[in-house]
């Protein structure tokens, strides 16, 4: 086994090239299916055993952000969550994605225009509420058109702004078959409880003739643990999809500060990554029960 | 005496294309790209940095460059102590910058500006500041009138002066700059109003523009040649243009970007840098003199200061809001919209 790089990426202008291209490179060391399963069995294992020791009632459903809490900020474990609070930060993603998404098939020239479109559209869908043959409208979109207009343009602005840094970070004519962007969420619910779901988010998936590559877009700097924070997708995405789809690269890409990091994805590296996730679902329960006063075991 | 037509020209503020000419420089060839530049910048941060964390706590977190954390360490290091120590100083200035920069983003963006008092409410609150909100709040029918046709004003130059930036100049607001330092120890950061340009290549393809509601300051290119900076590290080219455009006068300072204005910004860094790092591990701040002493929270105690503003009894915010020195004050606030990185959920 070799240490992965820091970074494996060239600095040279344009820097969308180099960071095509790391999406674009196959890995040797894919990871098989027997590996995958065995890590199944054992995560299984852990895992049952923890999520048991939850409150009377309570299920844990593990995603990114959860995921990157409990290591980087694991006395908030205990507070209780609040509801969830829209906001032009937090939908600039999802917007954005479905933006990229367009520019990719050609249907928008832009981000900008296809922003433009997404939240057109998302208004529209909302409005067919009651027409059952209507699509099902996103998430945000019930949200974003009950704000007055000024508060339209910030969710506009701010998702302009994302989709456009992420869409200028890559050469997207480079990817045949087109990337996969956005796409559904991997879910994995853990076997031997109903209390543990695992949810992993990638914002591109590369295809090619090998496994897949994934792309995920961070905010600010990367954080510490940048490995297993790259790790967790991949690790999801082999335990729901199975062993031949799992990824062989991840590449984390933090617009703001330029910062890109590639994660090989091996046996070793899912192995690394499980034992972190062991360690985020213990600092979830243990959370859990100081919050409702129960004694830590 | 009648101004002569050609000196009015001099002075008319640019508008529609002449403005995107000068931001663009149209009719000169974009810089070449040094491939060397930025990190041959990052190294001689590094080492000039090097050391100057040793005495920060090992868990203290990072020291946080702002342009305004540099321009106050740089103007008085116990003044800025003394202002982050105390509440956040929310004034009618910083409320009405919030809000026109609200404007102008809603402009770029969306083309449109309807109601430009509902449309900046709306932007404000859509973001969350909660002083910005409390301030708008607490405000009296006749003061919110008053904002009210400032903010107008404002806008109505906005629109008449900015054509709305082609979508293919991939225009983005409000974008975040973070550059890591010294493994982490030491991040500068800012928040840009207004960039576009695709990335670099061979040549230097993005300008920055900074938007001001206040009035022209010499301290603003210095926040600029910060900017400048941070582009250049972070996507490892400069940017061609940099510019501040006041929204009140429809002034417009373009400058383009030099191995000087680069070099001088990073000597700017490491000074301030420097004094902030001190500062962070515990460091007795020094008192200097200068024109905010007046507005100080700590001058019943400095000695300096006291001989700078003859009084020993700080000013209010609003005793005297023409005064220039004022007006720094209220760009030099920590804090604010802009700047936070959130996660997206769910």
């Amino acid at each position: 086994m070799t240490a992965p790089p820091a970074t494996g990426m060239s600095l040279a202008l344009p820097r969308a090239g180099a960071l095509t291209e790391a999406l674009l490179t196959p890995d040797a060391d894919a990871v098989g299916a027997e590996d995958v399963a065995a890590l199944r069995d054992r995560l299984a294992g852990d895992l049952v055993a923890l999520v048991e020791e939850l409150p009377t009632g309570e299920r844990l459903r593990l995603d990114g952000y959860r995921f990157d809490m409990a290591r980087e900020h694991p006395e908030r474990c205990r507070a209780v969550e609040g509801p969830f609070t829209p906001s032009p930060l937090v939908c600039r993603r999802a917007i954005g994605l479905n933006a990229m998404a367009r520019c990719v098939r050609g249907w928008s020239p832009t981000p900008a225009a296809a922003v433009a479109e997404v939240l057109a559209a998302g208004v529209e869908d909302v409005a067919d509420g009651g027409d059952p043959s209507s699509t099902r409208p996103p998430w945000w979109a019930g949200w974003y058109r009950s704000l007055p207009a000024g508060g339209r343009a910030m969710v506009e602005a701010e998702a302009v702004t994302w989709a456009t840094q992420v869409w200028t970070a890559l050469e997207w004519d480079r990817f045949a078959p087109a990337p996969i962007v956005g796409g559904g969420d991997d879910w994995w619910d853990c076997p031997g409880t109903r209390r543990l779901t695992l949810r992993g988010r990638a914002d591109v998936r590369v295809r090619g003739d090998g496994p897949p590559a994934l792309l995920v877009v961070g905010s600010g700097l990367p954080p510490s643990d940048w490995r297993s924070a790259l790790g967790f997708p991949a690790l999801v995405s082999a335990l729901a999809r199975g062993g031949s789809s799992a990824p062989c690269r991840v590449v984390g890409l933090w617009p703001a500060s330029g910062q890109v990091r590639i994660l090989p994805v091996d046996a070793a590296a899912l192995s690394e990554t499980a034992g972190a996730v062991v360690a985020a679902v213990a600092t979830w329960v243990d959370g859990r029960l100081e919050a409702q006063g129960l004694p830590v075991t | 005496m009648p101004r002569s037509s050609s000196t009015a020209d001099a002075v008319r503020p640019p508008e529609g294309a002449v403005l995107l000419e000068r931001l663009r420089g149209q009719g000169r060839a974009r810089p070449a790209v040094d491939p060397g530049l930025a990190g041959g910048l990052r190294d001689w941060l590094e080492d000039g940095l090097a050391g100057v964390t040793d005495d920060l706590a090992v868990d203290g977190g990072s020291v946080r460059v702002t342009k305004e954390a540099l321009t106050g360490v740089l103007m008085c290091e116990a003044h800025l102590v003394a202002r982050r120590s105390s509440p956040r100083n929310v004034t009618l200035e910083l409320v009405r910058g919030s809000l026109v920069d609200a404007l102008f983003r809603q402009w770029v963006t969306t083309g449109r500006l309807d109601d430009p008092w509902s449309d900046a409410l709306g932007a404000v609150r859509v973001d969350g500041d909660s002083d910005i909100i409390g301030f708008l709040d607490a405000m009296t029918p006749d003061s919110r009138g008053d904002l009210a046709r400032e903010v107008a004003e404002h806008a109505g130059g906005v629109v008449a002066r900015w054509p709305v930036p082609s979508p293919s100049w991939l225009p983005r607001t409000q974008e975040r700059l973070v550059v890591p330092l010294v493994g982490g120890r030491v991040v500068l950061s800012g928040v840009v109003d207004l960039a576009f340009g695709g990335p670099a290549g061979e040549r230097a393809s993005v300008c920055v523009v900074e938007i001001k509601s206040g009035r022209r300051r010499i301290e603003h290119r210095g926040d600029l040649h910060f900017y400048a900076l941070l582009e250049t590290l972070r996507s490892g080219a400069p940017p061609f243009r940099i510019a501040t455009y006041y929204t009140r006068t429809g002034e417009l300072d373009v400058e383009a970007v030099t191995d000087d204005v680069l070099v001088g910004a990073l000597q700017r860094v490491l000074a301030g840098t420097g004094r902030l790092c001190r500062l962070a591990a515990g460091s007795e701040p020094a008192r200097t003199a200068n024109g905010l002493c007046a507005w100080c929270t700590a001058l019943p105690g400095c000695e300096p200061g006291q001989e700078r503003a003859g009084t020993d009894v700080p000013r209010q915010a609003g005793d005297a809001t023409t005064d220039d020195d004022f007006s720094l004050l209220v760009e030099t606030e920590t804090g604010g919209a802009g700047g936070t990185e959130g996660d997206d959920r769910p």
